[in-house]
């Protein structure tokens, strides 16, 4: 019986073979940059997988979680704090992509990644 | 101290400060961002200079106030200082380079760059993992924005595939991290090494589950950054497409950082890696610059050379347990040549309008740039005074130490690929027809930046020089006086010939009494030849640009060399000669393809000299050179083969000497016997070197020294039957050079007394003759305006002192009595008699006669016959040219007389390595065991003789009526190739028939395949990068498995 940690795993790392694959196969630049959200998605689930402790709880400290007693109570907070800077990240790059994506529209007029080799050897 | 913090904080808080000034306010906002990164640039600055002297030690910076784990931690030591400085002062500069376009697309465009250069540094100087994740996306987003600098539409689409290669790298390498984190529990990089600093300590979680591949993960992904091959198809992009400015910061201060962060990587994941890094450094800088040969487009073609430069220091990284604290000293002495020639370069690049190779030659409108050029491309190339040159050095001596012979071997196999392509365009840029386009422009915001470049290029030549604990190059005499008359320019070519000449004689006289005899021959060579040859410069007017430098530069390699007394400072005296000489051969009108032919055979003998020397040293970083018979037995007879080779590419031996015919006769009239009489010799005095130092030596039970006596007399002959095939004077008198050095060879390896006399004989007789008839036939094709013989004839009324010069030259070279030609042959003769070699010894008598043919044809055609009717008016060549003539005349008479000045002393010095066999000298005469020479006698019975016959003839001459040459009727029409007709073309029509077999030009064939092969393999491995971004992913993702698998086999 897989736990839950497994099962983030896999989907995790299926959603960056999906992701990886697309942004491979498909030739519309939207599309490619879809792929890649669904790849850094899968990334961000691999981390919070790796960070999960079975029985603990959230790193926030409160009445029921005190300094005292954090280090054996809660899941190690780094991973999570990775995920949001990993996030905030992947946002800025998928917007740079996007505003890239749209500039070349206007100046091919096509989506088409194979329509932009004039560069090349 | 400046808080080393203030590196991020300055930057960070300058570009949000930008945001909040007005949007029209663009010039001050370009002030801000200046002083924002000249304030980034003191601080690294200061600290360099504090760190370096000892005042200041390596400081960690606690972000949060709380030690590793708990925070991130920055660290500043002597490296990142010198890093940062690196990325800060190349971003400085591309700022002030990019004004125009900045002012255009105001403060948004300025805050992205100065965010780019923030993150730059972040990643030098960050401990942590994640930190380092965070600076390589911010660096991958900030590159992509700053690409929109470029006014090129194509750098869009650039940009795209960059950032699809980028999320593939980000993915992988957020994965390794976080599993780096699961196996080490911490993502403190000095945490995971073990124990902060030490390299190679306490690597224990990377053996723990995932920690070898989380490791592995981030060793791709790092590696992806520095643009290995094959994936590296974006990066070529984006250096094709983006802003030249850009490009420069990309390839100086992205590379920079990327290479630290790989090498910080390293220190946490233990030496098996190194091998790795080694293999893609070396595959890298191989197949890139073999792609750069077939480009035209510049900014392609430098993307191709920094992709391969990054690849070399990769290599460097990777020998890091090799290098030991030497570490630092090579690999930022390759990073600092590349960052600075390519920042250099590419700044260059943007002065151009049109983007082929040969538009470059605008750069001739101001020779500053020109200097600029040469320096930035010596730079890359690794050749002296430039720090690359001491760090390859160093490299190479590491390499041959540990036996690692393939990566040195590869290493200069690519240098010399490099080198190729790299003066191939420094020769469109000399002799090609500048674009019809206006004047360059070269505005002082843009010329600065290439300024600070060219100075730091030399700057940092001074610097490694300093740190090298070699000779520090740019003090010696010879070179900073040659460097001097870079600032001399502006002079008047005879001010500067006089001071030319007055320093070759003066660094003679300061140096005579370190020479021993045969040393001193070849000193008087160099220097008092030299300056002799020097004088036919008077005849020059104007400023003569670029001449005084170049020739310069080569005396001073050869004035280091003959003073050489470790491998290093002859090595580097090589090198300098080399590009000294190639750039005076440049000079003559149709030597570009012929000076790049030179040069990369010089440069490739010059590889085999360093590995030479590099095995013979075992590790150490120098050998004296009179330990170079101290080499073990195992290793003496492949060091022999190589020094060898290297020397006999130098004095043009038989399968080596295709570059010889053009580059000598295609040079100016007093460059030709500088290169001929004087340069040639300095491969014969490396072969006496080698041979006094390493003596007979065998390999695979080959006698080597009977191999070379093969090549000697192989070489003489097959250099006289092409020289007595040759229409063009000059290359006659090329390849009869070539000729001469296979009798001086021959006469080397018989390796006895008077075999060794014999090729000294044949290295004074050859620079006074050689250099004689260079110029006679030089000044003879300045006035006639052809170098064809058989459109001269009947010169001798009208230049009587030429003709006076080659007929004395023919003389002395034919070997008949009584000039000093037949003291060679005199020699000769004897010392054939003490050897074995029968074969050998038949094929050089029979060049000799051959030698006779060319030599006739040479006087005959050019001085005798009819005079031709558009010669009718030419003048004797001019009083300077003919000055030296005379003065080499008086020469070869003397030495003739009295060659016992000369030879005594060097005779007695021989007599060291050979007891036996020597030669008496008795008064005038000199008596060998077989016999005895009175040159004294010989004159004067040759002269009494003489005196007779043209006595007689004038007797039953005296009445014998004088015909002019008009005074017979003409017919008939002019033939359509006039030459065809005429007794002087095709002069030795029945030999050429009978031996024309032997005259194919096999050799040049063999070369031209090479290079053609080389050429095809170029252009099908750039087929490679299609321009499709799925197809670089897919380059990317193949790397990455292929290095991911060959990495799980390390540790399965």
């Amino acid at each position: 019986m897989p736990n839950l940690t497994q099962i983030a795993l896999a989907t995790g790392f299926g959603l960056i073979l999906i992701g990886f694959y697309g942004a491979l196969t498909r030739r519309s630049l939207l599309r490619i940059i879809l792929a890649f959200t669904l790849a850094s998605t899968g990334v961000n689930v691999v981390i919070v997988a790796i960070g999960y402790m079975r029985g603990r709880t959230a790193p926030i400290l409160d009445e029921a979680v005190t300094t005292t007693t954090a280090v054996g109570r809660i899941i190690d907070p780094l991973p999570q704090a990775l995920v949001l800077t990993a996030i905030v990240i992947g946002l800025g790059v998928t917007a740079l992509m996007l505003a890239h994506a749209y500039r070349l529209f206007l100046r091919h007029g096509t989506l088409d990644i194979a329509a932009f080799r004039e560069l090349k050897w | 101290m400046p808080n080393p913090i203030l590196l991020i904080a300055v930057a960070l808080g300058t570009a949000f400060l930008l945001g909040l000034l007005e949007e029209r306010r663009r010039r001050l906002a370009w002030a801000i961002s200046l002083a924002a990164l000249a304030f980034l640039s003191w601080v690294p600055a200061t600290w360099l200079l504090a760190l370096a002297t000892g005042q200041a030690a390596p400081v960690e910076i606690l972000t949060a106030g709380a030690p590793p784990p708990f925070a991130i931690n920055l660290r500043l030591g002597l490296a990142e200082a010198a890093l940062t400085l690196l990325v800060n002062l190349t971003g400085l500069l591309t700022t002030l380079y990019l004004k125009d376009r900045l002012l255009d697309l105001g403060r948004r465009a300025m805050a992205v760059l100065l965010v780019a250069v923030m993150a730059l540094d972040g990643l030098i100087l960050t401990r942590d993992l994640f930190n380092l994740f965070v600076f390589v996306e911010l660096t991958a987003i900030a590159t992509a924005g700053l690409l929109l600098l470029s006014d090129d539409a194509r750098a869009l689409a650039a940009g795209f595939k960059y950032l699809m290669v980028a999320q593939f790298i980000s993915v992988l390498l957020l994965i390794g991290i976080l599993f780096a984190y699961h196996a080490g529990g911490t993502l403190n990089l000095d945490g995971l090494a073990g124990a902060p600093s030490v390299l190679g300590a306490g690597q224990g979680w990377i053996l723990e589950a995932g920690g070898g591949f989380a490791f592995l993960l981030m060793f791709v992904a790092l590696v992806a950054e520095l643009k290995p091959f094959p994936a590296n198809g974006w990066a070529l992009d984006i250096y094709e497409s983006a802003h030249p400015a850009f490009a420069a910061l990309f390839a100086a201060a992205s590379g920079t950082a990327a290479l630290f962060a790989v090498d910080k990587l390293l220190t946490i994941g233990g030496s098996e890696w190194l091998g790795a890094a080694t293999a893609i450094g070396l595959a890298t800088f191989l197949i890139a610059h073999l792609c750069a040969l077939p480009q035209d487009n510049d900014r392609r073609l430098l993307g191709y050379s920094s992709v391969a430069q990054t690849g070399l220091v990769l290599v460097g990284i990777g020998q890091r347990d090799l290098l030991g604290d030497r570490y630092f000293f090579v690999a930022f002495g390759l990073l600092a040549a590349h960052a600075v020639a390519k920042a250099g370069l590419y700044w260059l690049s943007g002065l151009m309008a049109e983007r082929g190779l040969s538009a470059w030659a605008a750069l001739r409108g101001q020779p500053w740039l020109i200097l600029a050029f040469a320096s930035f491309l010596a730079l890359l190339t690794g050749l002296p005074p430039f720090p690359g040159f001491y760090a390859k050095w160093e490299l190479i001596h590491h390499l041959a130490g540990a036996d690692r012979l393939a990566p040195l071997g590869l290493i200069l196999l690519g240098t010399l690929i490099e080198a190729g392509y790299l003066f191939r365009w420094f020769g469109y840029v000399i002799k090609r027809p500048p674009p019809a386009s206006a004047p360059l422009p070269c505005p002082i915001h843009q010329a600065l930046p290439i300024l600070v470049a060219l100075v730091g290029a030399w700057g940092l030549g001074w610097l490694w020089g300093e740190l090298s604990g070699q000779t520090q190059l740019l003090l010696t005499w010879p070179l900073a006086f040659a460097l001097l008359f870079l600032l001399l320019e502006w002079l008047p070519s005879w001010v500067k010939n006089t001071l030319a000449i007055a320093g070759l004689l003066a660094f003679f006289a300061a140096t005579y009494d370190y020479y021993d005899p045969l040393r001193l021959i070849f000193a008087l060579i160099f220097l008092v030849g030299g300056a002799i040859i020097l004088l036919a410069g008077y005849a020059t007017s104007g400023q003569r640009t670029g001449f005084y430098p170049s020739a310069l530069l080569m005396y001073a390699g050869l004035a280091i060399l003959v003073l050489a007394e470790d491998s290093f400072q002859f090595f580097a005296a090589w090198e300098l000669l080399t590009i000294g000489s190639y750039f005076l051969i440049l000079r003559g009108q149709a030597a570009e393809p012929h000076a790049l032919s030179y040069l990369l055979f010089s440069l490739g003998g010059a590889f085999l000299l360093l590995t030479g020397f590099a095995l013979a040293a075992q590790g150490a970083p120098q050998l004296a050179l009179a330990d170079l018979g101290g080499v073990p037995a195992s290793l003496s007879g492949w060091v022999f083969v190589l020094l060898a080779i290297g020397f006999m590419t130098k004095t043009a031996a038989l399968g080596l000497h295709v570059w010889l015919p053009g580059a000598h006769a295609e040079a100016e009239t007093d460059v030709s016997p500088m290169v001929s009489g004087i340069l040639l010799k300095a491969g014969l005095f490396g072969l006496f070197l080698l041979l006094m130092h390493l003596g007979r030596q065998q390999l695979y039970g080959i006698e080597l020294t009977h191999v070379i006596l093969w090549i000697g007399a192989l070489t003489a002959l097959f250099g006289n039957l092409l020289a007595a095939f040759q229409e063009d004077a000059k290359r006659l008198l090329a390849w009869s050079s070539i000729g001469q050095m296979g009798y001086a060879l021959f006469g080397l390896a018989l390796m006895n007394h008077l075999g060794w006399l014999m090729a000294l004989m044949f290295v004074i007789n050859h620079y006074i003759y050689k250099s004689m008839l260079f110029l006679s036939l030089g000044g003879v094709a300045k006035r006639t305006g052809t170098r064809d013989m058989y459109r001269m004839g009947g010169l001798i009324t009208l230049m009587p002192l030429s003709f006076i010069a080659v007929l004395i030259g023919i003389i002395a070279i034919s070997g008949v009595p009584p000039l000093s030609g037949f003291g060679g042959r005199w020699i000769f003769y004897n010392a054939i008699l003490d050897t074995e070699a029968r074969l050998p010894l038949v094929i050089l008598f029979f060049a000799g006669p051959i030698a006779f043919l060319y030599l006739f044809r040479l006087i005959h055609t050019v001085f005798l016959g009819q005079l031709k009717d558009e010669h009718r008016r030419v003048r004797e060549a001019p009083f300077w040219i003919l000055l030296p003539q005379m003065l080499f005349v008086a020469l070869l008479i003397a030495f003739a007389l009295v060659p016992g000045v000369a030879l005594r002393q060097v005779d007695g010095y021989i007599a060291r390595f050979f007891p036996d066999g020597g030669l008496t000298w008795d008064g005038l005469s000199i008596v060998s065991h077989y016999g005895y020479w009175n040159p004294v006698s010989i004159m004067l019975i040759i002269g009494v003789i003489f005196m007779v016959v043209f006595a007689w003839l004038l007797f039953v001459n005296r009445r014998a009526q004088k015909v002019k040459q008009f005074n017979i009727a003409f017919a008939a029409e002019r033939p359509y190739r006039p030459e065809t007709t005429h007794f002087a073309w095709n002069f030795f029509a029945p030999y050429r028939k009978a031996l024309g077999f032997l005259t194919l030009p096999l050799a040049t064939r063999f070369w031209d395949t090479l290079a053609d092969l080389l050429h095809a393999a170029g252009d099908l491995g750039r087929r490679l990068y299609t321009g499709n971004g799925q197809t670089y992913a897919f380059h990317f993702l193949a790397f990455a498995s292929g290095l991911i698998l060959w990495g799980l086999g390390v540790r399965p």
